[in-house]
Formats: C-alpha cells, structure tokens, sequence
C-alpha cells in the first residue's frame, strides 16, 4: 500500500515536470524483436532530455517528447540500443537481439540484470559449450570452463555427479556441501543429475559472491547455479532431431607399472631367500627354496615326482600373464537420440524436448539408460504473463555390485591392481573358473567374474522439477510475480546375488540376499515478490523488490533385506526361507523441513555508470531448533562502476568495456548445521538410503541402556549423546573486488578478474566437552571458529584472428584459493579422516609420519622426529602437517575455439595443481612385506627401490618391516587434462524440389577426456575425495553426432 | 481477468503468510528425541533404571585400595606406579585411565537431571504414576547427591564453607560451570538429600533401588565428612535401626553373595551383567584365570600391615576379606589375596563376580561410633564405646568388650576399625584425607622408602582436575600444587 502511494507520489512529480515544457508532442509505436514479437518493458528515452518510459506486455509504448526532442533511444536487455530520429507520431521499432548481450545479462534466477549494472561476481556457461558432451550427469561438463569452480569427478560411472567447489571449503562440518542448483527458479538437489538432459539448457550462471548468491540466503553460502532452459520462439514450429553414438574407454593409467608374473616370480623368490614366509608359486616351487628338496610323502610318492610337479607347476603358472585391464573391463557403447519442437504466436510459445541416452561405463556392469521430457510453455495475455517449465526425467543406472563393496576382492576397481597376473580365470571353453582361492591355486578373478555374473545393482530415479510463474504488470513499472515449483526424486534400488551361484552361497545363510528400498525426495518452492522498477529523469534508474518465499522439503524413505533366497526365481525375496539369527531387517523413516523468508532488494543506477545495491533477506528454519536462532539474515551491498560512461573514456579508443565493481556481505550456510539421519532400507549395513535427522544434534537422544539390570524387569534410557541446543547457522563474510576490462578494435580481448576473501564465522569445530555436560570428552560441535579462503579469479577471451569467415578465440580461466583455518576458538586441534585441522593451516592438510627411506645398515624404516632427529621407530616417529591439501589450490582450464566457415573446432584443458592425495593403491603395491605380497600385486619400483642387504641406500624399507602409511604415500595429484576435443561441421539447408527438406544440420565428433599429463602414479588423479582407493576412473570417450533441423 | 489475477495472487500471499510460522517449527517426528523420549512416567522410570547405568563403585574401591595402605604390589604385574606412589599430576596417564571420576559422576547427574526436569510433566499412563512420580523424583535426587558427594571426596578439601567444591549441576545444561565454594555446594547437597528422604520408598525390601535406608546412609557419610556429628549419629542410627548388624554366623555369606544382610543399597554384578556393570569387582585385585591351574595375574595383595591387624583365628573378617592361597603358593607364586570379591573358585566364570555393597550397617555403626566420640559420648551406654563392642562383638569370636578412656583413645579406636572392617570397600584413602591423616606404609609393603609415607595435608590427597577439562572449561580451577 505504501509502494503504491509511493509510486503515485513519484508519478505526479514526474508530470508536474512535463507540464513545464511547451510545444510538445506524443510518440507511440510498438517495440518488437526481430521475430516481430513484442518486446516488453523496453526502455523508450528521448535523447538529451528528461523523458522516458517503457513499454507494456505488447511491446506498445506512448511518450511524449519535448520540443527539443530529436531522438528516440530503445533499449532493451539482450538487445542491441538503437537510435532512431523521430518521424510522425507512430513509430515501430524492431530491435536486434545483441549476441554479445546474451553475456552482457546476469541470471540471478529471482532477477535478470544488465552486466553493466551488476556488481556481484558471477560466470556464464553458454549452454552450447555443454550440449553434446557426452557425460551421464552435465555438472561433469562444467570443469575448466569457470574461474573459481573446482569439478571434481569422483567416479567415471556413467550419470555419477562430480562434486563442485565454489571458492574453496567455508566450512568444516559442512565441507563437500554444493552450491544451490536453481533450475528455471525451482531449486533442484546436487547429484540428480543423471536424469537431466542437458542439451535442454540455455545457460548455466554461477554467482559466487555475496551479492549475487545472497539472495538465496542461507542456501547461497556455497555459490549458486542458476540454469535457464531453452525457450521457444514465435514463429512455424521448427523440429530438430539429434542422434549421437560413440565409445567410452577405460584410461590409461600414468607412471603406474605393476609387476608382470616373472618379475612377480623373482620377487616373490627374492623375499622368500630373505626368510619372509612367501606363499605365492614364485616362492612356494622355487628350485632356490629349501623345501624344494625336502619331500612331502603324503602327496607325493618321490622327491623327483615332487619337484617335477613342481617345476610343472612354475612353468606353467610363470606363462600365465593375465592383462587385468582387458578382462576387467570393457569399451562401453554410448548413444543418445533427441527430438526437440519448439514454437509459438504472439501469445504463446513452447519448447518440447524428448531425449533418450545410453552409456555403457567402462566398467562391466555399468551403465545409464535416460529418458528425459521437457516442456516449456510460456502464455501471455494482457498484463499477465504465465510461464511453465517442467522437466521428466527417468534412468536406469546399472552398476558393479562389487563396487559397492569397497575394500573387497570382488572389486574389480581393486583387483585391477591387486590381483596377481598369474591367475587364469576363464577355461579353454571360456567358462569361469571359480571357487577356493589359494595363495598357489588363486581364484580370486574368477570368484570376482562368477559374482558379477550373479549379482545386481540397479537404481532408478524418477524426477520431476517443475515450476509455474506467473507475473502480473500492476502499472508498467510494477511487477507482481508468483513462482511455484515443485522438485521430486522417486529413487529405487535393488541390489542383490543370486542364491544359486557360488557367490550367493558366501552369503549369510548361503543363499543370495536381496536388499530393495526406496526413497522420495521433494522440494517445494513458492516466492511471491512486487517489484518496482523505474527510470527518473533518464538518469535515475531505480529498482525495488520485496519478496517472500516458503520453501518446504520431505524426505521418505524405505527398504528391507532378506538373506536365504528361493534358488530357482533370481534377484526377488519373494519365497525366501527363513531368516535365522539374522536381526530385524526392514526400516523406514520420513523427515522434513522448512524454510521461511522475506527478503528486500533495492537498487539504484545513475546514469548507467554508477550503481549501488544491496539486498537483505531474514531466513527462519526448523532445522534450528533454538528459537533465538532460528531466524538469521544474509545481507550484501554492492558498488559498480561503468566507466565507459565517463566522459573522459570518450576520447580514447583503447579500452571498449571497463567496469569495476565491489560487493560485500554475509551469508548465512544452512548445510554447515550438524545432523544425524536415520537408518532406512534395512538394517546390518545394508542401508540404502539415509533420511536426515535435523535434530539429532541438537535435541537430547535417548537410547536402550541394558547396563543396570539390578533384578529390575525396565530397560533403561539413557541419554546418548550431547544435545547443542545453542547451535547456530555458521555465516560467511564476502569480500569481491572486480574489474571487467576489454580492448582491441570491439573487444576482441576480454577480461575478467576478481579477488575475493570469504571469511566463515561461527565455524563448527569438534570441542571435546567438559565434565559437567555428561558426556565428558565426546565432541560437541561448537560454533567458535573462524575460516578464511582468499583468491583470485582471471577469466580472459581473445580473438586472436577474426575475419568474414573465421573466428579464432582462446579462452582461459584460472582461479587461485588459499585457505586458513584462522581460529578454532580455543578448541584444540583435532584429526578428521587423513588430515590434520589446525590453526594456521588450511582444511585438508594431510597428517603424516615424514618417511625418510630405508636404513642403509639394517634396512628398517626412517622417520623424522618432531625435534628433527631420525627414529626407526613408526611409534615414536613424528607427525607433520606440511604435506600439502588434498584441495587444489590453482584450477582451471583454457580453451581454443575455431570456426573457418562451415568448419568448427573447440579443445578444452584443465587443469588442477598444488594438490596431494593419499594415494592408497600405490601404499598397497609399493608396501614389501610378505603381508602386502601374499595378497596384492606389487610396483615394479620395489625391484630396484628396496633395500636388500647392508650398505643398500634405497627408499623401501627391509620386507620384514611394515613401514605403516606414511608420507611416502602422499603424492602431487596435478593434472592436465586434454579434456574436450569438438569438431563439427554445419550441413547447409536440402531443398528437394523446391520443399525445404532440411534447414540446416550438423556433423560433429566429440572426444572427451582424450589425454592425461599428471605425475600421478595410478588411473586418475582426479577424485572428489582426500584418498584414492578402488577408484571408479573416468573414462575417455568417443562419440560421433549429427543434428538436423527441419 | 484482472481482478481474479489480482485475488489469486494476493490469496497466494496471503496463505503463504499463514502458513510461514508452521516452516520454521517441523519436529523430527521418527526419532526418539527431548520430551518425546520421556513423555510418560514409565518412560521416566527407565530413565531413572538409566541412571543407575551409571553408578559404580569400582573406582572408588581401587583409589582407596591403592592410593592407601590397604594394598601393596604382589610383585607380579606392577605399572601404577603414578597412582601408587602419588607421583601424579593433572596429565597423569593412570588417573586418566582410572580415575577420572568427574566422567561418571557428572554423566549420572547429567541424566539425573534430565528425569528431574521430565519427572513431573510426563504423562500418567497406568494407575499408580502419580504416586510413582514422587519416588522418581527421590531417586534422581538421591543419584544427583551421591555423585555430587563422590566429586567433593576425589576433588575437594576437607570441608569447610570458603573452601573450594565443584560445580553443582540442577540442571542438564551444556553452558560451561565454575566451581563453587563447599558453603552453597553441601547447602545443595543436604537439600537433594532431604528431599530425597521424603520420596524414596520408606520400606527396605528392595534394595535394588534408593530407599530410605540409602538415602540416611549417604545422609551419615556427608555429615560424616561435614563433621555435622549430631546428624552422622542420627541417620547412621535411623540405618542400623532399618537394618541390624549381621552376626558372625551370617557375615561370610555378605561376600559370598549368600545373603544381603546389613545391605541398604546394591549394585548387582552377576555373569550376565559383569561386562556390562563395570565388570567384576574382583579383578580390581586379580586378573580372571584362564582355569584353575593357570590362575591370573594377582595385581594387589593385602598388605603386612592390614593382614597382621586381624586377629586370625578369631575375627571372622579375616577369611572373608583376605585369603593365603595353597594353589598359588603351591606354583611358587604369592599366596596372599584379597578374598572379598573373589566369586567362583578360578577359571570359574562366576569368578570375581560379586555384588557392590554401597551401604552396610557395619559402616553406619562406626559413623555412628566416630560422631558419638567426637561428641564426647566416647564411653558408656550409646557411645562410641558401645557401638565398637557392638561392632566386635558380632566380628570376633570370644570378644571382651573395651571401655576407652579418653575420646582420643575411642577415635583411634575407630579409625583401625574402620581399616579392619571396610577395607576394599572405598574409604580408607578418603578417611586419611578426612582425618587429617599421612598415609603411612610399613617397609615391607612400600615398592620404595618414598612411598612409604604421604605427608597429611600433601597436596596429592585432592586430585588434579583432568587436563582435558582444563583445556575445554576455561572456568574451571585446578587444585592447588598442580
């Protein structure tokens, strides 16, 4: 009601100025595109005067010019400003759409806002950059192509999300939470991905600061990205049609030479004759062993039949050189077919996609089946606009039931290094060979292959992201908008072993088990905002905003395990046996919760060159229990400066585009609030799918205590853990300074850099607690500390040839982030997974024994002391904190895009440094002792590398000493990726008697992941994790598409 | 069309307005949290079986054992040299391990306080809750004081108002306490108790749980250690007016489990319960056998000085407290051994399983003897005199009864009786402390010439604070000399 008084107040004083001039007169027209569609809320401004107005839903504007007044300037966002003298009364003008100003808009998902306008720090991914890349899960497409977002890919399953850091981790206790994904207004879950198309999208914006992700308050603190899908346009429908197919290969591993069978063999016998009890043929049938001449009566009737067995024996398993890589995994057939219409009148249009993707993994049992739908409509009628955009999306993802099992020999991603190539596991007939294993007689891949066979892992997921909007024009200059949306996961899984397979008999119950469970996932969103939006005297642009917004989350879930299963119906629990001393083995638990929030946005510009902003947003959530916390604001101001306006910029000609830009802010991190989950989908670690518990931290539990009976028939209730009902949001202050510069002829080099310094505040850090609490020394998460990540951005584009005919472009973007644990507030420091949380360090720091090689004299194990002695003893060793973290500091990729006619080339590179990983797998093959080398094949390094006898100055220690996990087992995980290669060529239009058969079409091949440069001893350096163990690589990939529009 | 937009989208406004305060207030609803978890009295009640949980004695058996002259090293597994020989300060591995009391103690008063607070809002749900709130409540109070009074005898100075005591906790809280001065803490303390009195059952029968015998006990002992001597007389009177001494007859059968006599309070240790409850009482002294032939390792023995006090032949208390082995003398091994908790024979698996006798009558009688002597009534009818005669009397066969002289002569009197018949049983360390006393070790039970003695007053009779809780409560004071 204010706002509306307001307005009036604003519209009379703009009047009573019109009255004072003489001899005017009143332009009208209409505004459209280049279609001929209205172009709506077009600004209409006489040039050198005070008048100015906009145009309505139609595109239809009225102004009335002063007598000085010679010419009309529209302008538009996304369109190029045009000038036109005035003629007449009615005046139609059809703008061109800018394709520069598809980047010179900033997304914001609540907001669209002019760059020059915009102060906060945000990137732009065009969606061609990541259509046709042919991953399962589009977030992988992202990496190397923004400053400052890290994709880190964790598994090469086809559909399996990558794990996205924006500007380092802000917090500890919500480390790998992801940025916000916000499709067409309606947010939707990181990692459920795999049943999303992305060739549907038109744009990804990422904002990374606080005045850009503020506006989603708590939900912004990690970077939000904001994806706008493709919208129809007026005109006959046009239908395009895509098919793609292709190969996905397993990598190749870098500096990574597992031994062969012979050197296996020499190596076995070299252990062996150093008095290391060795159970493999290589020393078991050794002619240098001493119990090759020592008979076995009871299994052989002579010392000669003996030894020619076992010189048989060696013989015969010495030729036996199993290529783990060939058998264990597979070139994966991928293929993608899509249908897209679009369309519309000057009311209406659509967008209607229908796509279907296969992708085998690499892997032998992996796979992703999608099948996605989209359809957006948007309708306008009078004053009222409606938008609906709703994605469908189905997948079938197939995966390696062994894999699940993690650190197991039925892990082919484990086997692939452990297992010794002397094994054999297919028979002449090609049947599996199978059964008990032993050290001389291994049937470890044939146990592995006849499990694959004979087991099952499946989800499903079924997702519905789907949004309403309506917007209703209240007076041209203010907008009344409603968004509802609605985001779904019905998520399956099955997963099993047959009962009739040896594997189903290593079972509980030595029949096959089956575990299903489902769960659902939904979201909904609902924001209602008024927005006033107004130019004053040309030069005062001002915009106001209210907004109010509920959001509303459940999750449900479900799933039961049963062992002993029927053998003749596979993968079903129906008419399994019993269940014998197995506990209860169902479960299901639902939770949910919500957020409230009313947040404000202002904003003013002068003269298109000065801007100032802020917004403020008060978020109230359940999952704070604490009604004195519950309720927390985010807030953020901004500054730009667009100094091509300046008239002192006019009389230069260098510089084309220079704005500087700050912001400042704090920003409230709803995924750093500790919680617990339930256990869903049957019980004995075969939970499949976890439901939050948002209290669990922060309300007293209770649990079974047993431990007093005392004759009393009462169980009893104990308290279980510290309730912190004093915990708050963890918040982060942001810090952005950034300049967008471009020169050379029209901005044939582009610049962007920032610096920013994000600081957390209130961090969770693990107190041990004091007495009085009860729970005397358990850990309490404490908001006490503080957290800093600062960096630096630089995105750069040049045109380094541009002619009629060719264009060629190189990109780069590198951002560096340093992190520091500032403060932990006077708790002391703690250990987490491999690393170390100490102040003045940054989170992931490994912690380690420092390993200095092996001791010349006696072949044992040296370490550093912390006094900076040398022990032998892993006991006393030192542990050090200055390894290095697991999280790059520098990443970031440089592209070179060609096009000569018809012709387009696009490579892509990324990159990643000063990052060390926990390298497990090479712990395992580079470990020496007969432990290690009973069970898993061993580096060819330990042949020239380990120490031997006295006076021998190696790095591996004597086999006899286990040397532990030490920092010789942390390694510089830097890569460069060759990561994209697209070559295409645009078909021109097929005119077949006159009907234009096909308007225009494109060949293209696309190579992903083509090449690997990392000193990195293994498959992949990259990973989500601090650790590399039975790693799922990512996988190269091949493919070759046509699309064709019609 | 524009005034239906207008009304859609304002209603839109407005239901999402009202419904807004319902987004910031979703309960868990699947998980067993707060108020939830003890909405009923029965659900009180096992939280009171829960708080229980965590009461034990062991702690203060093996302190009083070995920080004292009870026990001395047998010479076969010896690596408490710290504890034994008082060489510990506030990062001391052994009291870490063994000895941080303010864990358990403040873990039974946390949950002690949570059934306070739920105690009398939880809904009534079968007859007879009503009235079962009131014992509820008592029992909380009774555990909440118990706890409390142990964290003064490991922690504090002998008592006096101005002196510091710890922090006393009325309510589960996670905001960090300092310590207080013993003035307002035994105010609170006696006022727990009090309460307590009124609400446990007054009936003895079950002395599974608190009951009045339990809380007059705990009343006696804390006056005790106030020297509130007409109190100390009046509740260990009220106890032993509950439950009478057992005589000679019956003793034995007190520590072979035989019977419960002169018990006011138990915690049971049985096969079934002896790896949940702090384990076996037994093997505080001796490891477990493998079997009866490879017995365990026997950590602390008797010493000279309590094994040569007892009159052999004829106090009853010998063979029950103390035991020369044949089967360990036989293998060439120390024969001596503490027998009162040593259960089934060895190897056995009833072996050092035997029930915690919290409170006894014995106990009471000599609370009651040491209060009566310091009130001067040190000889004569109900007088320290006549309690110890009583006391004997039922302990020794063919006991001439003593008259003392002097109320020196009947506290001294006391103070050995005390060592004679409650050792193992978590007094004698604290009784030094209390008294004023040194510990004093013959040279044939010390493991060196200085841990022969431990000066009265030494520092070392409080015991640090933990330095972990230091470091997390930066209220919190350390004792002095640390």
């Amino acid at each position: 009601m204010r706002m509306r008084k307001l307005t009036v107040m604003l519209l009379v004083c703009l009047m009573a100025i019109g009255q004072v001039w003489a001899q005017e007169r009143t332009v009208a027209g209409k505004v459209t595109d280049d279609k001929g569609d209205a172009v709506a809320g077009a600004s209409v401004t006489v040039k050198g005067t005070k008048a100015g107005t906009a145009t309505d839903a139609e595109g239809r504007f009225a102004i009335t010019v002063p007598a000085n007044g010679r010419i009309l300037i529209i302008s538009s966002v996304g369109f190029a400003t045009q000038e036109l003298a005035i003629s007449g009364t009615t005046m139609n003008v059809s703008l061109k759409v800018d394709e520069k100003s598809l980047t010179e808009v900033v997304v914001t998902g609540y907001t669209k806002e002019k760059k020059s306008t915009f102060a906060g720090a945000a990137s732009n991914i065009s969606g061609k950059v990541i259509e046709n890349v042919p991953v399962g899960a589009f977030d992988q497409a992202m990496q190397g192509r923004a400053a400052g977002v890290q994709v880190q890919s964790g598994s090469g399953q086809p559909g399996s999300s990558a794990n996205v850091t924006i500007r380092g981790i802000s917090s500890i206790a919500g480390a790998f939470a992801q940025p916000l994904y916000v499709i067409d207004g309606v947010p939707m879950p990181a990692f459920d991905m795999s049943s999303i198309n992305p060739n549907d999208f038109e744009s990804l914006t990422i904002l990374k600061d606080a005045n850009s992700a503020g506006l989603y308050g708590s939900r912004g603190s990690q970077g939000v990205i904001v994806i706008t899908t493709k919208k129809g346009k007026k005109g006959a429908t046009a239908f395009s049609f895509k098919t793609q197919f292709g190969f996905t290969e397993p990598p190749t591993p870098t500096n990574f030479e597992l031994m062969n069978t012979q050197e296996m063999f020499a190596y076995e016998e070299r252990l062996g004759l150093m008095g290391q009890g060795m159970t493999g043929p290589g020393w078991v049938y050794s002619k240098r062993n001493p119990a090759y001449n020592v008979h076995i009566p009871a299994q052989f009737p002579s010392l000669a039949a003996q030894q020619a067995r076992y010189d048989f024996l060696r013989d015969s398993l010495g030729q036996i050189n199993s290529n783990w890589g060939d058998i264990l995994f597979r070139n994966g057939f991928s293929q993608n077919y899509e249908l897209n219409l679009q369309g519309g009148s000057d009311n209406t249009r659509f967008f209607v996609s229908m796509g279907y993707f296969d992708q085998e993994g690499t892997d032998l049992r992996s796979r992703l089946r999608r099948y996605t739908g989209r359809f957006n409509l948007d309708h306008t009628v009078g004053k009222l606009s409606i938008g609906w955009n709703t994605l469908m999306g189905y997948n079938i993802t197939d995966l390696n039931e062994g894999e699940w099992l993690g650190n197991s020999p039925r892990n082919p991603f484990q086997m692939f290094f452990r297992a010794k190539t002397y094994e054999n596991p297919y028979r002449p007939d090609g049947s599996i060979i199978f059964g008990a294993s032993t050290p001389v007689a291994l049937r470890q891949i044939g146990n592995l292959m006849e499990g694959l066979y004979n087991s099952q892992w499946i989800t499903n997921q079924m997702k519905i992201n789907s949004g309403i909007t309506l917007a209703y024009k209240i007076l041209p200059t203010l907008t009344l908008r409603n968004v509802t949306g609605i985001d779904v996961a019905f998520n399956r899984q099955t997963r099993g072993v047959r009962a009739n397979s040896f594997v189903g008999s290593l079972q509980t119950l030595q029949n096959g088990y089956q575990a299903d469970a489902s769960q659902t996932v939904s979201n909904l969103v609902n924001t209602t905002s008024l927005v006033y939006n107004k130019k004053f005297r040309e030069v005062h642009d001002v915009e106001v905003g209210g907004y109010f917004e509920g959001i509303r989350g459940y999750t449900q879930a479900f799933g039961s395990t049963l062992w002993n299963l029927n053998r003749n119906i596979d993968y079903t629990g129906q008419q399994a046996g019993a269940q014998p001393g197995t506990i209860p083995q169902s479960s299901s638990a639902r939770s949910g919760y919500g957020i409230r929030s009313m947040f404000a946005t202002a904003k003013y510009t002068f003269k298109d060159k000065y801007t100032i902003n802020g917004n403020i947003r008060r978020d109230g959530t359940s999952r704070i229990v604490s009604d004195e916390n519950n309720q927390i604001n985010t807030w953020s101001v901004g500054v730009i400066w667009n100094a091509m306006k300046e008239g002192f910029m006019q009389n230069q000609n260098f510089l084309t585009d220079l704005r500087v830009r700050g912001s400042y802010g704090s920003v409230p991190n709803i995924n750093s609030i500790p919680g617990g989950s339930y256990s869903s989908g049957g019980q004995g670690g075969f939970n499949l799918y976890g439901v939050p518990n948002y209290h669990a931290a922060q309300i007293q539990g209770f649990s079974a205590n047993t431990a007093f009976v005392n004759n009393s028939p009462i169980t009893g209730l104990s308290p279980n853990s510290p309730p912190n009902d004093l915990l708050r949001m963890e918040y982060v202050e942001k810090y952005n300074i950034g300049v967008d510069f471009a020169f050379w002829q029209q901005s044939r080099a582009r610049f962007t850099v920032d610096l920013y310094s994000n600081l957390t505040r209130d961090l969770f850090v693990n107190q041990p607690l004091w007495s009085t609490s009860g729970f005397y020394q358990s850990s309490l998460q404490l908001n006490a500390g503080t957290m800093s990540n600062k960096g630096i951005e630089v995105t750069m584009a040049v045109d380094i040839l541009r002619s009629k005919n060719s264009l060629l472009t190189l990109g780069l973007n590198h951002a560096y982030n340093v992190n520091n644990i500032e403060s932990l507030g006077g708790v002391p420091e703690f250990q987490a997974g491999t690393f170390l949380l100490r102040e003045g360090i940054p989170y992931g720091s490994h912690y380690n024994t420092r390993y200095l090689g092996a001791d010349a004299a006696t072949g044992a194990p040296k370490f550093a002391t912390l006094d900076g002695g040398i022990t032998n003893d892993p006991g006393k060793a030192g542990l050090f904190a200055d390894f290095g973290t697991f999280l790059p500091k520098h990443v970031g990729g440089f592209n070179l895009d060609y096009t000569y006619k018809r012709f387009a080339f696009s490579a892509l590179f990324s990159y990643q440094f000063d990052v060390v990983r926990s390298n497990n797998v090479w712990s395992w093959i580079t470990r020496g002792t007969p432990g290690f080398q009973n069970a898993v094949n061993a580096s060819r390094v330990l042949l020239t590398e380990q120490w031997e006898k006295p006076g021998d100055n190696k790095f591996y220690q004597h086999p006899g000493i286990d040397r532990g996990f030490t920092s010789s087992d942390l390694m510089d995980a830097k890569f460069l990726r060759f990561r994209n290669l697209n070559i295409s060529y645009n078909i021109p239009a097929l005119n077949i008697a006159g009907m234009k058969v096909i308007k225009s079409a494109k060949f293209y091949t696309q190579m992903h992941n083509i090449a690997i440069w990392s000193p990195w001893r293994g498959q992949d350096p990259e990973d989500n994790n601090n650790i590399s163990l039975n790693e799922f690589p990512n996988p190269r990939m091949i493919v070759f598409g046509l699309d064709i529009n019609f | 069309m524009k005034k239906i937009i207008t009304i859609i989208l304002a209603s839109g406004l407005l239901l999402g307005a009202a419904g807004c305060e319902k987004l910031i207030q979703i309960e868990e609803t699947d998980a067993l949290l707060g108020a939830t978890a003890l909405k009923t009295v029965s659900n009180v009640e096992a939280a009171v079986i829960g708080a229980y949980g965590g009461f034990r004695v062991d702690m203060e058996y093996l302190l009083n054992s070995t920080f004292s002259d009870e026990v001395r090293t047998a010479g076969e597994f010896y690596n408490a040299a710290t504890t034994h020989e008082w060489l510990y300060a506030s990062q001391d591995v052994g009291l870490r391990d063994n000895y941080t009391a303010i864990a358990p103690q403040y873990s039974v008063i946390n949950r002690a306080n949570i059934i306070l607070a739920n105690v009398a809002t939880a809904d009534s749900t079968v007859v007879g809750d009503n009235t079962k709130r009131a014992r509820l409540r008592g029992e909380a109070l009774f555990l909440r004081a118990y706890a409390h009074f142990e964290l003064f005898r490991y922690y504090c100075a002998n008592y006096n108002p101005d002196a510091l005591a710890m922090p006393y906790m009325e309510i589960s809280t996670l905001v960090t306490s300092p310590r207080i001065k013993q003035g307002p803490y035994f105010q609170k303390l006696i006022a727990d108790i009090t309460e307590a009195k009124g609400l446990v059952p007054a009936s003895v029968a079950d002395i599974n749980r608190a009951n009045v015998a339990a809380v007059n006990a705990l009343h006696a002992r804390v006056a005790l250690y106030m020297r509130d001597w007409a109190t100390a007389e009046a509740n260990a009177t009220a106890y032993i007016n509950l439950i009478p001494l057992a005589d000679r007859a019956a003793f034995p059968g007190i520590w072979t489990d035989a019977n419960t006599l002169e018990v006011g309070f138990i915690l049971r240790r049985t096969t079934a319960t002896a790896t949940l409850v702090g384990g076996r009482l037994g093997s505080l002294y001796d490891a477990t056998s493998a079997s009866s032939t490879q017995i365990g390792v026997i950590t602390w023995q008797p010493t000279d000085e309590l094994y040569n006090s007892y009159d052999r032949v004829n106090d009853v208390r010998f063979a029950s407290y103390i035991k020369d082995e044949p089967r360990l003398i036989a293998a060439g091994r120390t024969g001596r051994i503490v027998n009162k908790y040593a259960g089934g024979d060895f190897g056995t698996p009833t072996e050092n399983i035997n029930h915690a006798k919290v409170f006894r009558t014995a106990e009471m009688v000599l609370i009651r003897a040491e209060a009566r002597a310091e009130q001067n009534k040190f000889t004569g009818a109900n007088s320290a005199e006549s309690d110890i005669n009583l006391l004997r009397t039922n302990r020794i066969t063919g006991y001439t009864p003593v008259t003392f002289a002097s109320k020196d002569a009947a506290i001294d009197a006391v103070m050995m009786e005390r060592f004679k018949e409650l050792p193992f049983e978590g007094h004698r360390f604290f009784d030094l402390k209390r008294r004023n006393l040194p510990v004093t070790r013959l040279a044939t039970d010390a493991p060196n010439v200085p841990a022969q003695t431990l000066a009265a007053g030494n520092y070392r009779f409080l015991l640090p604070i933990p330095q972990p809780e230091i470091l997390a409560n930066p209220l919190i004071e350390q004792n002095p000399g640390y």
